[in-house]
């Protein structure tokens, strides 16, 4: 079964979560779907999926007539994954469930971390997770939503002796992925529905709606949980423009040392100030005091008023 | 993202983070309260913020740390103002100092309460009531009793003798405080790394350095031929960097003592951009130095033994 | 220029109302003056580890530590009574708060003794020396 108590205990980090490897993995050659869920919402974790099985049993995965979870109610996948984990014997998954408070500090860092660079860096994390654990790994059949051949390219060179297939909405049109899919789904529904927020907020209303930003519903939870200072609790991605739109309007304004605007100008500003303190000796006569750099070190200087 | 908001001025600051000498707070027995006030710093001649404590007994200076980009939470609130201010007691001589001087030049013996008198600052004949001031005017006047009355004349040579042992004093605590007084390379990529030119000359300057901030441009000068320096030339004017520092040209080695930093100091961290003030410093200074590859070598490891 | 003649009084008997409050530097600049849901926001999500504390705000992430106020000294948090506009008149400054330690916050990068607020604590021991009493 799948357990997020490893994730819920710290929800502001990633965990990875793993089924026991099927033995008859380690012996066949296998295929391996990846797929992704939660990578549009503005709430709650981005998970990533792997499912894999032996290619001899693809057509028995097909029999337990995995979809694309998207066309799928909840209760539907739930069930689906059900059957997955009935068929244990040789099916397995592992998941990397990426914290929204990941997201938001990778994407603000910085030295800014995409959130196609963090995609794919999982992606490939769970393949590699795979052959570790003795998988006999021959095919992999990926899913995207940016552009398949370079990601393709970028896989088939990393993973040598694998079969790589990129391609868009492959959760339709591979079962091995469907079933990524599935796993990824339920475990960010499940990880959405049970969030536990480490901020002391009382009582937190869950209507959360889909957690798509156009959805009335998520709107409406972002303008009642808008905090002007702190902006909101680590369950919201920081790094949507949605959230940033929204504190910008309503919040306090923060600046950073690197915002684009504030900080290069002020970069500039102290460079050339170090520039003239270090290099422009005081003409003669004129009345000039240098500061020790034991203060200018320790940024300390003079007041003349409080 | 749309592009950042910019900065309004912070207009509304009534709040200030304080480190404060205990002395201000706890001599409470006196009915007046401290007060922050104006004086003339004596390195800038212009006002200086200075505080005087309970019944002008002890005088304070105030310096603040400032880093752009900084606030503060205090308890429950966000102090916009992100400065930390530092009070910490200040010996009145320095701000007496150039009282004396001026009145000096008439060479004659005068009461001090008609000497230090500033019509900029009137706030400066309070400094003859700390308790430091009168007992330690010898240091930077001679006495003469006549009757009940003092009188004291400015003496150079008095003023350079203590501003010697300031100095020495001040080395003492650089060096137990392990202050980087070299001017080598500053090195942020790796663990702070201290030369032998960090010698009894680098303290020397360093602490001449410190205390001409709190004396005239003059005397500065003074006191660095009073302990038997030479004027190092500005950077600009300097001839080829090989010759700027002889007394530097002796080998580095590694800091002996890695015990006093947090293993946090190993931990790598990304190499901080230099400004190019910085890195024609880098260029500049590289004078008596190994390169950095020597610093780890094994040899510079047994010498230490 | 201001007034040289003008004084601000601290008020030294405020200290006996001023209670203990945890003080946070944060490394950036936020544009407001006022109560904020510090300890529901910032302390609730604060994590310890062996060398820095970590903590996220804004999105962003902080890496800190705990510093102590030097020997001798104590944290004050002064404010200002009935602030005026006039630079003219005397002042009143009183003590709100007071503190032993801070806890001050870099962005992304681990605290070291290098940073300039570390080193900055240096300040009252070194004047010390500058300003002490010098024997005869």
């Amino acid at each position: 079964m799948m357990d997020l108590n490893p994730f819920e205990a710290d929800n502001s980090v990633s965990c990875r979560l793993a089924s026991q490897i099927p033995e008859v993995c380690r012996t066949e050659d296998c295929c391996l779907g990846v797929d992704e869920a939660g990578r549009g919402p503005v709430l709650g974790p981005m998970v990533y999926g792997i499912c894999f099985c032996p290619i001899s049993k693809n057509q028995e995965l097909k029999d337990l007539k995995v979809a694309d979870s998207k066309t799928l109610t909840e209760a539907e996948r739930e069930n689906l994954f059900q059957k997955l984990d009935e068929a244990k014997s040789y099916v397995g998954w592992a998941l990397d469930v990426l914290s929204p408070n990941v997201i938001s500090t990778s994407m603000l860092q910085r030295t800014k971390y995409n959130l196609n660079a963090l995609s794919h860096d999982t992606a490939i994390g769970l393949i590699q997770f795979a052959l570790d654990s003795g998988v006999q790994v021959k095919e992999v059949f990926v899913d995207t939503v940016g552009p398949a051949e370079k990601y393709e390219q970028k896989l088939s060179h990393l993973f040598p002796g694998i079969e790589v297939t990129v391609r868009p909405k492959a959760d339709s049109l591979f079962p091995v992925v469907s079933a990524a899919s599935i796993c990824a789904k339920v475990a960010r529904d499940r990880a959405v529905e049970r969030w536990k927020f480490t901020e002391n907020l009382g009582e937190v209303d869950t209507d959360y709606g889909s957690g798509y930003p156009n959805d009335p519903k998520t709107k409406a939870w972002l303008l009642k949980y808008l905090d002007p200072v702190f902006g909101y609790p680590q369950f919201v991605r920081f790094s949507w423009s949605t959230a940033q739109t929204l504190m910008d309007s309503q919040g306090v304004s923060v600046h950073w040392d690197d915002d684009e605007e504030d900080g290069e100008k002020a970069a500039k500003r102290q460079n050339n100030r170090s520039m003239l303190s270090y290099f422009s000796a005081p003409a003669e006569g004129e009345k000039t005091h240098q500061t020790h750099r034991f203060f200018t070190d320790r940024r300390l200087k003079s007041l003349n008023s409080l | 993202m749309a592009p950042k908001k910019r900065r309004t001025p912070n207009t509304q600051n009534d709040n200030w983070v304080v480190i404060s000498a205990d002395s201000i707070i706890n001599s409470t027995k006196h009915n007046s309260d401290p007060a922050f006030l104006r004086m003339r710093n004596p390195s800038t001649d212009e006002a200086s913020l200075y505080v005087l404590g309970s019944g002008d007994l002890q005088l304070y200076e105030v310096k603040a740390f400032e880093e752009d980009f900084h606030s503060w939470f205090v308890g429950q609130t966000v102090q916009r103002d992100g400065r930390l201010i530092f009070v910490t007691p200040m010996d009145p001589l320095y701000l007496i100092l150039p009282y004396l001087i001026k009145s000096g030049r008439e060479g004659k013996f005068q009461p001090v309460d008609q000497v230090v008198k500033d019509e900029d600052f009137p706030a400066c004949s309070r400094l003859l009531s700390c308790t430091r001031s009168l007992a330690s005017l010898h240091h930077i006047a001679e006495e003469k009793e006549v009757g009940s009355q003092k009188f004291h004349r400015y003496s150079q040579d008095r003023t350079m003798d203590w501003l010697k042992k300031k100095v020495e004093r001040t080395v003492v605590a650089l060096k137990k405080k392990n202050v980087c007084v070299g001017e080598g390379v500053k090195s942020t990529t790796y663990v702070r790394v201290k030369s032998e030119s960090d010698n009894q000359e680098d303290y020397l300057r360093y602490a001449h350095g410190l205390i001409s901030d709190y004396i005239s441009a003059d005397l500065s000068k003074a006191l660095l031929g009073h302990l038997g320096l030479s004027e190092l030339k500005s950077p600009k004017e300097t001839e080829p960097p090989s010759k700027k520092r002889k007394l530097s040209d002796k080998p580095v080695e590694a800091e002996e003592d890695y015990t006093k930093f947090n293993s946090a100091d190993f931990a790598r961290k990304p190499p901080k951009k230099m400004t190019a003030a910085q890195k024609t410093l880098a260029k500049v200074d590289k004078s008596g130095m190994k390169p950095m590859s020597s610093f780890f070598s094994p040899k510079a490891k047994a010498e230490k033994k | 220029m201001s007034c040289n003649t003008s004084v601000t009084h601290l008020d030294a008997s405020s200290l006996k109302r001023a209670e203990q409050v945890p003080v946070h530097l944060l490394p950036c600049e936020i544009e407001h003056n006022g109560v904020a849901q510090v300890s529901q926001y910032f302390t609730a999500t604060t994590k310890d580890h062996k060398q820095e504390k970590t903590v996220s705000f804004r999105g962003r992430g902080l890496k800190g530590q705990e510093i102590s106020c030097p020997q001798g000294y104590t944290g004050l948090v002064l404010k200002e009574v009935n602030k005026h506009g006039s630079d003219q008149e005397d002042r009143t400054v009183r003590i709100s708060s007071v503190f032993n330690k801070l806890t001050y916050w870099n962005l992304e990068t681990p605290p070291t003794s290098d940073d300039a607020v570390v080193m900055a604590m240096d300040w009252p021991e070194v004047a010390e020396a500058i300003h002490g009493s010098v024997e005869d």
